[in-house]
């Protein structure tokens, strides 16, 4: 193990290194979290839906991603579509990952809207709105609020398996102390270094979604 | 039930065993730098380097083991007794040099400036803006590091290689044996200008003195009998381990 004061050390002189993969390992999480949330939720209403097709096309989405890990789905989109469309990396990453969220992300959603109690259908129902009401005005604000445990914890895991993109050499957090350790022979502090980095972020992350989820609560979502 | 998990524990200790031992000679290679390493259809590691390691533990009356193992920690995999030795065509640099010993060179090649067809960059003035591609811990890298401030660093030189043939970046700074075996597996790419001769050595840990001498020993003889020549002829089709010094190094 290295010494304390090594690690110290190191952590300072390489910190605008880490600095800008942290940048990046920020991007391609949020770009695909968002991407992630649109397709999730565009799948659980397709695995809600009364349409037997529709619910084969969420089913036959949701087994691929699931069923394939996220490397190979990220060299896929990497090296694969190259004949059809040239994709940068940073779109292929988040792509990639945007795509495989959107998978855990959907059944999230779709668990949460369906432990929604059917009472609350029927008021909507009662009180004349529309089904497009019902959903945007009851049912999916409460679904949001059951559904955010899962969904932060869902956050926490994209932004770690963002490093899987240094793999087609995104300079991510992850690519930066690999390739540090590789040039100074001293793997092993690069690697408690970012590790310290990717600590950070997910503690930053879960209190953010802690903040949200006692506002909502408090506003009265329930 | 309970006593199940004593096997498994057993079996656990069983791999915390140093795999180092008098009768084995391990050695670790990436696997990944056809056609110095690879690994066959049978998943059995083969080439240049393995060819080399296994000869030599032959003469030294020992079992070979080689190793596939991540390019990028071969080094650091030496220098903590992970296995003997690396014959893992590891150019012979000073900054290794301060953490494992090296053998006598094995091999002689370089690197070598790869870019699309028709493409034409010139070092180092026509490089200093491009993106290069290059193997992570490798010598390449640090090369490439003093041209471009647009560094792509992937796992392997050969994944380096494929992200060229398929449109991404400018160049790919490899070495030039493997770049011209990447050419004729159809890789669309082809090889500019040398950037100097490098020699590679075995690497073994510094502490570990009488493995080197023997190793050095069984080279030379391996040299001098033609074995090392004709290792080199099965996979090149010539003799790979004397210095050409044809090639001039880049400015």
């Amino acid at each position: 193990m290295p010494s304390f004061a090594h690690l110290f050390e190191t952590f300072v002189s390489s910190a605008p290194l880490f600095l800008k993969g942290a940048l990046l390992t920020f991007e391609l999480s949020l770009a695909s979290v968002l991407i992630g949330l649109a397709i999730g939720l565009f799948f659980a209403f397709l695995s809600l839906s009364k349409i037997r097709a529709l619910n084969a096309i969420s089913n036959f989405y949701i087994t691929l991603v699931r069923g394939t890990p996220l490397i190979v789905q990220i060299f896929v989109l990497y090296f694969g579509l190259t004949d059809v469309v040239q994709i940068s990396g940073f779109l292929a990453a988040t792509l990639a990952l945007a795509f495989h969220n959107g998978a855990y992300l959907s059944e999230i959603f779709r668990g949460a809207i369906q432990s929604i109690d059917r009472g609350q259908y029927e008021a909507a129902k009662s009180l004349g709105m529309t089904s497009y009401q019902t959903y945007a005005r009851i049912i999916l604000p409460q679904a949001f609020l059951r559904a955010l445990p899962a969904l932060g914890n869902q956050f926490i895991i994209a932004l770690k398996d963002s490093s899987l993109a240094a793999f087609i050499s995104m300079d991510e957090l992850f690519n930066m102390a690999t390739t540090q350790g590789a040039n100074n022979f001293d793997q092993m502090t690069y690697l408690i270094i970012v590790a310290v980095y990717y600590l950070v972020m997910v503690m930053a992350l879960s209190h953010l979604v802690n903040l949200v989820e006692v506002k909502l609560k408090r506003s009265g979502a329930t | 039930m309970r006593l199940l998990i004593i096997p498994f524990i057993l079996a656990l200790l069983a791999g915390c065993q140093s795999q180092n031992n008098e009768e084995t000679f391990t050695f670790a290679s990436s696997g990944e730098f056809r056609p110095f390493s690879f690994t066959d259809d049978q998943g059995a590691l083969q080439g240049y380097d393995i060819d080399v390691g296994r000869e030599l533990a032959k003469r030294m009356n020992k079992e070979a083991k080689p190793m596939k193992y991540k390019f990028p920690s071969i080094v650091e995999g030496v220098k903590n007794g992970r296995f003997d030795a690396a014959v893992a065509s590891h150019t012979i640099t000073d900054e290794r040099k301060e953490h494992v010993a090296f053998t006598i060179p094995y091999y002689f090649s370089g690197p070598q400036i790869f870019t699309r067809n028709g493409e034409e960059y010139h070092a180092p003035e026509g490089i200093k803006t491009k993106d290069i591609a290059v193997s992570k811990g490798s010598t390449y890298a640090t090369l490439a590091a003093k041209f471009t401030d647009k560094l792509s660093v992937y796992d392997s030189d050969i994944t380096a290689l494929e992200a060229l043939n398929t449109g991404r970046h400018d160049l790919v700074i490899t070495d030039a044996i493997t770049g011209a075996m990447a050419i004729k597996r159809g890789l669309k790419v082809q090889g500019l200008e040398k950037l100097g001769e490098s020699r590679q050595g075995i690497a073994v840990a510094k502490e570990n003195t009488e493995l080197l001498q023997l190793l050095n020993k069984e080279l030379k003889s391996m040299q001098t009998d033609g074995t090392l020549k004709s290792i080199g002829v099965k996979y090149f089709g010539r003799d790979i381990s004397v210095s050409t010094e044809i090639i001039k190094p880049g400015n």
